[in-house]
């Protein structure tokens, strides 16, 4: 997905469930964007959700839901801080030796009967899934969720080849429904009510009946993703970690379609990025319910599958063939970096979404991409260039995201040295390298500031006396125009500044 | 290998980003305190099992455990079963009182219609109320597809962390002589509406543990 206001490409193709995909509010506002920049249209897309009450208040209760669970949950460590650290160790170890565990990790997944393939490449991946598919005959897949395989958009190169591709995890399963990519990348519809997911699958399932009960909203997407796991010729899943000594990938899951995905058809391909590497299997001792507690609050997550090859001679049951697909698509240049390198550490839990006052306003398709959030702004304009710089100042810099992180990844730091490094590259408007031209001449002139100080409290207060706060002469517009004028000081802080020390001496 | 070219590639950029030194902290001590210690794993794992919303019953002999078997498999809609082939449940099988179709996963892979699966497990974790099952407790599908999984488990697996149960599968190397291994702790569920907890998403909505004192 190049932008998250633009429909998944591939997902709009006839597959049994959204053959009449619908437009929803989010497409079509997109169309008469489509001239914008990426930035242009951040900006709108974020200011349009921020004024959205339903979406505020769906947000609110899903957040607040999950601060009582993350608090409950970091109560059930001896100390939260030190397992923290404890993962940090644990993914800069593996990230600092990633050839050498990448390679036993193949060593090993080859051993047990399975493949292994290097994509350099977005486009090599979905090549090696898509000819896998060709030449299996597929026809339908089940994946369950996985953001590299929105990252590289893999389900519409199937769907190019023929496939069906259904997505199992009950939140991607909606937002597919709706023709939207993933919200979130724990929980990719939780921008929806009972109300919104009711009103889909009545219309969707032919279930007039279908009642806004969780439960049976649940059971209603049971029987229909049922089917497709037994039909699927092929399963696709992502990883959560690839386990070096063991020579497996690890899946966490709660519904339990990870491992229908990856046990019921035929071929299992797992497509993950390579930072997803961690040496040992008791590492997992402390990374599974470090990875709960941050995406969910839960102890541990229901289902931790390990999967190292295929259907052994002798075993019940499991699929004949097992890929892994290792992707790199730019994570190898960020090892070079001192400082970007322990991005590769993020364990993709979401905590850093949950607790950003940024996220929470705008909501997760205004970033435009399959990684929203502090860890997508640091990350995104890193792998996907210069369209996504603008990200980086996403940001307040409150440093939340950088409190919460169980790996202890230095976010809101990160956000800068993005902005640094984009601002050294040149990547700054003429206007913008002039404002803060103007604004370097004042800050080191003392009675020009104060000259411009003064003229700018006369000016303004005439302005807005006038009702011209937010127009186009205002200055202050961008905040000004959609929000109560900004009140502007009686006096400047320097006079307050001399009567204080005047009051004082 | 197909595609040697861009695993040369990837593994060169690699090493070659790898060149740069960033400083590493000395690490914490191995003795550094992250989970409180398990101090009693038998009411723990008990505790955990409920929080789970697990059903866990404690028995004395087989006698016993065919009847507590006997009675979930009564509780439940008509159906076959589908049970692991293993010695020790061919034997209880013989002694639980049903009047269902048994299919053993020696035949293949749980069909869809299964009402309910048996099937034992490598270990049980008393931290996280975990059941922790391989390809050779029955395969894959066992676990998973039908409403309802029975496991047979004995005192004797119940180990205190999960730190002691990947050690002993890394010691043992379950994961070299198994395609597939799994860190069970509940049913399956979902709150991907509302946040709201919903039992049964796509496996079992009932997970039943059978402990019997011993080995």
């Amino acid at each position: 997905m190049s932008t998250g206001t633009t429909p998944k490409p591939g997902q709009g193709a006839p597959t049994p469930q959204n053959a009449e995909a619908h437009d929803t509010g989010r497409s079509a506002a997109s169309n008469a964007r489509g001239n914008l920049s990426n930035a242009q249209r951040f900006l709108l897309d974020a200011a349009e959700k921020s004024v959205d009450m339903v979406h505020r208040e769906i947000i609110r209760k899903g957040m607040d839901s999950y601060d009582v669970a993350h608090a409950k949950g970091r109560t059930r460590f001896a100390f939260w801080d030190a397992a923290r650290q404890r993962c940090q160790e644990i993914k800069r170890e593996a990230v600092n030796h990633l050839d050498q565990y990448l390679l036993e990790f193949e060593k090993n997944v080859i051993a047990h009967g399975g493949h292994v393939f290097w994509a350099a490449t977005s486009e090599e991946a979905c090549q090696y899934i898509a000819d896998l598919a060709v030449k299996h005959s597929v026809k339908t897949v089940v994946k369950s969720k996985s953001m590299v395989t929105e990252e590289i958009h893999l389900a519409g190169a199937l769907e190019k080849v023929g496939c069906t591709v259904w997505e199992t995890d009950l939140g991607e399963y909606i937002v597919q429904l709706r023709n939207e990519g993933p919200y979130h990348i724990v929980t990719p519809a939780m921008h929806l009510n009972r109300k919104q997911i009711g009103d889909l699958f009545r219309d969707k399932f032919d279930e007039p009946n279908l009642s806004d009960d969780p439960q049976e909203l649940v059971a209603a997407a049971r029987r229909k993703l049922r089917k497709a796991f037994f039909a699927a010729e092929m399963g696709i899943s992502g990883a959560n970690f690839l386990v070096a000594d063991a020579g497996c990938i690890a899946i966490s899951t709660n519904e339990g379609n990870g491992r229908l995905s990856t046990g019921v058809p035929r071929i299992h391909v797992a497509v993950t990025g390579i930072e997803k590497m961690i040496p040992k299997l008791e590492d997992l001792a402390t990374l599974w319910p470090v990875l709960a507690t941050s995406g969910t609050g839960q102890p541990i997550t229901t289902y931790g599958s390990l999967i190292g090859g295929p259907r052994r001679p002798g075993e019940a049951d499991g699929p004949e063939e097992f890929h892994v697909v290792l992707v790199d698509n730019g994570r190898s240049s960020l090892l070079a970096s001192k400082e970007e390198r322990e991005v590769l550490h993020c364990i993709r839990c979401g905590a850093c979404l949950n607790i950003c006052p940024v996220f929470r306003h705008i909501g997760g398709h205004s970033y435009g991409t399959p990684y929203p959030g502090p860890i997508g702004s640091v990350l995104v304009p890193r792998l996907e260039g210069e369209k996504f710089e603008h990200l980086s100042s996403a940001s307040t810099l409150c440093g939340a995201c950088t409190s919460v992180c169980p790996v202890k990844i230095d976010l809101h730091h990160h956000l800068l040295e993005n902005r640094r490094d984009f601002t050294e590259a040149g990547h700054v408007s003429a206007g913008e390298r002039f404002q803060f031209k103007m604004f370097k001449t004042a800050m080191v002139n003392p009675s020009l500031y104060k000259v411009g100080g003064w003229f700018m409290r006369k000016s303004l207060r005439l302005l807005y006396s006038l009702g011209l706060s937010g127009s186009v002469l205002d200055p202050l517009r961008p905040w000004n125009k959609g929000r109560s004028t900004i009140p502007l000081a009686k006096q400047s802080f320097r006079a307050i500044w001399k009567k204080e020390l005047d009051h004082g001496e | 290998m197909a595609n040697s070219g861009s695993r040369d590639l990837i593994l060169q950029r690699i090493r070659e980003g790898l060149k740069t030194q960033v400083p590493v902290p000395p690490p914490m001590s191995d003795e550094a305190v992250i989970f409180p210690p398990v101090e009693d794993p038998m009411a723990r794992f008990q505790q955990e099992c409920k929080a789970n919303l697990m059903e866990l019953t404690l028995t004395n002999d087989a006698g016993a455990s065919a009847q507590q078997i006997a009675g979930i498999l009564s509780s439940l809609p008509e159906g076959e079963i589908y049970v692991q082939d293993a010695p020790f449940l061919r034997q209880l099988m013989q002694t639980v009182a049903t009047v269902r179709t048994v299919h053993w996963s020696s035949e293949g892979a749980p069909r869809e219609s299964a009402q309910a699966t048996i099937s034992l497990a490598e270990a049980l974790v008393a931290q996280t109320g975990s059941v922790f099952v391989t390809a050779a407790c029955g395969g894959r599908g066992i676990s998973v597809v039908a409403p309802c999984h029975i496991v047979f488990a004995t005192t004797s697996q119940l180990v205190p962390d999960l730190k002691t149960a990947l050690g002993s599968a890394t010691r043992k190397g379950i994961l070299h002589n198994n395609s597939f291994a799994c860190m069970i702790s509940g049913s399956s569920r979902t709150a991907d509406i509302e946040k709201i907890l919903v039992q049964g998403a796509h496996g079992p909505v009932r997970l039943a543990v059978v402990l019997q004192a011993g080995n």
